[in-house]
């Protein structure tokens, strides 16, 4: 295999790789801006340089020249090169900051060079805590500036589309966000104008940067330059906790980080998944934000005489046993959904069969167009494969208005499934059922039903869901509810003000925490209010039932879905055989 | 408003150009030209034309036009004045020489006289740095050795639409002066 040495210790690589890239994928360290993983390589900002060097070769006996000592003679290239551009060749020898001084010295004078515009307003800008230029400065810049002069200056606050906002002062013209709209969104919006120490990037005259991935610049923008025109001025990084999850506006389902303070979602970013989404997501999925702050459903709701009212848990049970009681199994209409977990949507069909109801349903939200074959897709539901899984009977959008008109059912229990929203039927012809809304957010839906109860949402509960591909990946508790606590619940992850915060200071507070439960938790508890053997004391043992009873699901483990950053449950069987 | 459009015969010379390079990208710069010699500047909806005529981003056309000063991205005056203030230029007093136009025909770098006549505009290296100060006469002739007396005169001539001659400097090895001394 062939090897390279870097600051004098040996490792070996395969196949074509370029050296920034396998420094880092060695666990190393080296600074760089422009270069990302997944755009071309412009080799622009100069921050990743190193000393390179190759054995000489002694062409006529075909080996490597030795010196007196024996040790292989090597033939340094002249100046410093690019780490991401250069190719990684057998026997090169690299010298990092680590051994060299001449590299020490060309990334302190890069950043100084780079940094001679910049307006260094870190205590203000969005970037601080997490900015490559503020950390690399730190670790490798300069002490201080030799330029005495007025810096140049530039445009600020250009809203360049709908959801981005430049600052062309702190851009370090890395390129990347262009590359981004030219390579990955191929919306080609983006362009450096001017040159020199006045070049800065945006749109064409009279055109926008409504590029629907254009806030994934902002992710890849190594300054603060670029920044979310929702996100800006919210939160500073280190406030917050950040927690893995998935996009939940679509059914791609986009790994995604979500980034909490005080139990308020504050922005989500893409998470590295090379399976679904590579280092993006849409726009769009930034947006659920508001589907996990706002318009929740807090405590059941009942419906008396047209009026919506706030009730116990115990009377809300109660109210709804008492109505199971008197209905015939088939009299029930199940309706589980694409928006709900793989376990809640088990769970609702299991508990259902326990009644003797053993057929549940669900109405995939699927609007053709839509998508875009990259990470919109047509689907509008994280989870629709998911009750194919689950062996749920797919109704037509049309046909669940016959089936509740045709008189068949009294009850109808619908897991959050918008369906007056949607205009699948109208509240008319709902009028004669009695209708039990589990549902997140407040909606046609739940303004109607007989009962709602509020469940979590993909980040107060651990639940799988399995996107249009047949990956399933799992989410995990981001936000509390009432109910849970990140101080206990070894899963939620801890922030800065999480950690140190506590309920005398004026940035930590009860207020936005949630009372709903996991749909799943509900029908054990409904189970006990109407005797019936039926137990699950842990979303574990739900997954792990599934695995065990369902085909689809076979080998499906949390542990697995972490480690593998979701598994495929469409070719797996295929994979198996190829290992076979 | 008004409407830019090339010609059968423009197209046809654009298509040539294209063919010359495996991609249409390298014909941005030969095609702004024609498009600024056609219509004396490349607005953007000039450079909305031809990035059309080339089925090649705005954007792309739009970062090509901003890079080059030689772009006139607005409407100039008939003659512009692109002076140099570069390193070397800047160093034989191109600032000096850049006030002086700018005083004299009052207006400031970046700017048009009333009358249409005259833009300035500071620019970066032309490449004559052995002959600095200089200056270039929209995108055209170089007028050396700048002095006050000979921006004085090259005005006024450019009044009178009549442009400096083109003056050949002999390599400074070549010069009998520099011999003699
Ligand atoms: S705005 Fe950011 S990503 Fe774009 S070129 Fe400037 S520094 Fe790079
Ligand atoms: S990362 Fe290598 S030059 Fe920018
Ligand atoms: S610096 Fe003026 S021509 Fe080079």
């Amino acid at each position: 295999m062939a090897e390279i040495f870097i600051d004098n210790n040996r490792y070996e690589f395969e196949g074509p790789t370029k050296v920034l890239q396998f420094i880092l994928d060695q666990g190393l360290e080296l600074p760089f801006f422009c270069y990302h993983p997944s755009l071309s390589i412009p080799a622009n900002c100069r921050q990743c340089y190193v000393e390179a060097g190759q054995p000489v070769m002694n062409r006529e006996t075909g080996k490597y020249e030795v010196d007196e000592e024996g040790n292989r003679v090597i033939r340094f290239f002249p100046k410093l090169m690019t780490a991401c551009s250069l190719d990684a060749t057998d026997g090169m020898v690299i010298k990092t900051h680590v051994t060299s001084e001449l590299v020490r010295r060309g990334q302190k004078d890069v950043l100084e060079f780079i940094l001679i515009n910049h307006p260094l307003d870190c205590p203000i800008c969005d970037q601080a805590g997490e900015c490559p230029l503020q950390i690399q400065t730190y670790k490798y810049g300069p002490e201080g500036s030799r330029f005495e002069h007025k810096k140049v200056h530039k445009p600020k606050r250009i809203q360049l589309g709908p959801r981005v906002v430049l600052d062309a002062e702190r851009c370090i013209n890395c390129t990347r966000c262009v590359r981004f709209t030219e390579e990955v969104s191929k919306s080609n919006q983006l362009t450096i104008v001017q040159r020199g120490d006045k070049n800065y990037p945006v749109t064409a005259p009279g055109t926008e940067f409504d590029d629907p991935y254009s806030i994934n610049t902002v992710d890849i923008c190594p300054v603060g330059a670029l920044t979310s025109s929702d996100f800006r001025f919210k939160a500073r990084v280190w406030e917050m906790s950040s927690t893995p999850s998935l996009d939940i506006t679509n059914g791609k389902g986009c790994s995604v980080d979500v980034w909490t303070r005080d139990n308020l979602v504050m922005r989500i970013t893409p998470r590295h998944n090379p399976h679904i989404n590579d280092y993006w997501m849409p726009d769009a999925g930034r947006e659920a934000y508001k589907i996990y702050n706002e318009n929740r459903i807090s405590r059941p709701d009942l419906n008396i005489d047209g009026d919506k009212v706030k009730s116990s848990w115990n009377n809300a049970l109660l109210t709804i046993a008492e109505n199971l009681d008197t209905v015939k199994p088939s009299e029930i209409l199940v309706l589980g959904s694409g928006y709900g977990s793989v376990e809640d949507n088990y769970v609702l069909g299991k508990f259902f069969s326990v009644l003797g109801q053993e057929q549940a349903h669900f109405v995939p939200n699927i609007l053709a167009g839509t998508g875009d074959n990259f990470l919109i897709s047509d689907d509008q539901a994280p989870n629709t494969n998911g009750c194919r899984f689950l062996g749920f009977n797919e109704l037509k959008p049309d046909s669940i208005n016959k089936e509740i008109t045709s008189g068949k059912y009294k009850t109808i229990i619908v897991l959050q499934e918008d369906i007056v929203g949607r205009n699948l039927i109208t509240t008319q012809d709902l009028s004669n059922v009695f209708m039990v809304y589990l549902g997140t957010n407040n909606n046609d839906t739940s303004r109607f039903a007989n009962v709602t109860i509020p469940v979590t949402t993909a980040i107060e509960h651990v639940g799988s869901y399995v996107n249009v591909d047949g990956r399933v990946q799992r989410s995990m508790p981001a936000k509390e509810t009432v109910y849970t606590d990140r101080r206990i619940n070894l899963e939620m992850s801890m922030g800065r003000l999480d950690h140190f915060g506590t309920r005398f200071d004026n940035w930590v507070s009860d207020k936005n925490k949630v009372d709903c439960i996991p749909a799943w938790e509900f029908f054990v508890r409904l189970a006990h209010e109407m005797n019936k053997e039926f137990q699950y004391n842990d979303v574990r043992e739900i997954i792990s039932e599934i695995s065990l009873t369902n085909k689809h699901f076979s080998g499906v483990s949390y542990e697995r879905m972490d480690n593998e950053l979701g598994i495929d449950l469409v070719n797996k069987q295929k994979e198996e055989l190829n290992l076979a | 408003m008004e409407k830019f459009e090339f010609t059968k015969e423009e197209l046809a010379v654009i298509d040539e150009i294209i063919a010359k390079y495996p991609n249409p990208q390298p014909a941005v710069m030969p095609v702004l030209w024609m498009a600024q010699d056609k219509f004396g500047h490349v607005e953007p909806d000039v450079q909305k034309l031809v990035a059309n005529t080339l089925g090649l981003p705005e954007s792309h056309v739009h970062g090509v036009a901003t890079f080059y000063t030689q772009y006139y991205k607005e409407r100039k005056g008939k003659y512009v004045l692109d002076v140099c203030t570069s390193f070397s230029c800047q160093a034989c007093g191109a600032y000096d020489t850049l006030h002086y136009i700018e005083d004299k025909l009052g207006i400031k770098a970046g700017d048009t006289t009333e009358d249409g006549m005259f833009s300035i505009q500071s620019v970066e290296c032309l490449g004559a740095c052995g002959y600095a100060p200089m200056m270039q006469i929209t995108n055209d002739i170089y007028v050396n050795h700048l002095t006050k007396e000979k921006i004085d005169t090259v005005i006024e001539d450019l009044k009178k639409d009549k442009l400096p001659e083109f003056e050949p400097i002999p390599l400074v090895q070549n010069r009998e002066i520099a011999q003699e001394k």
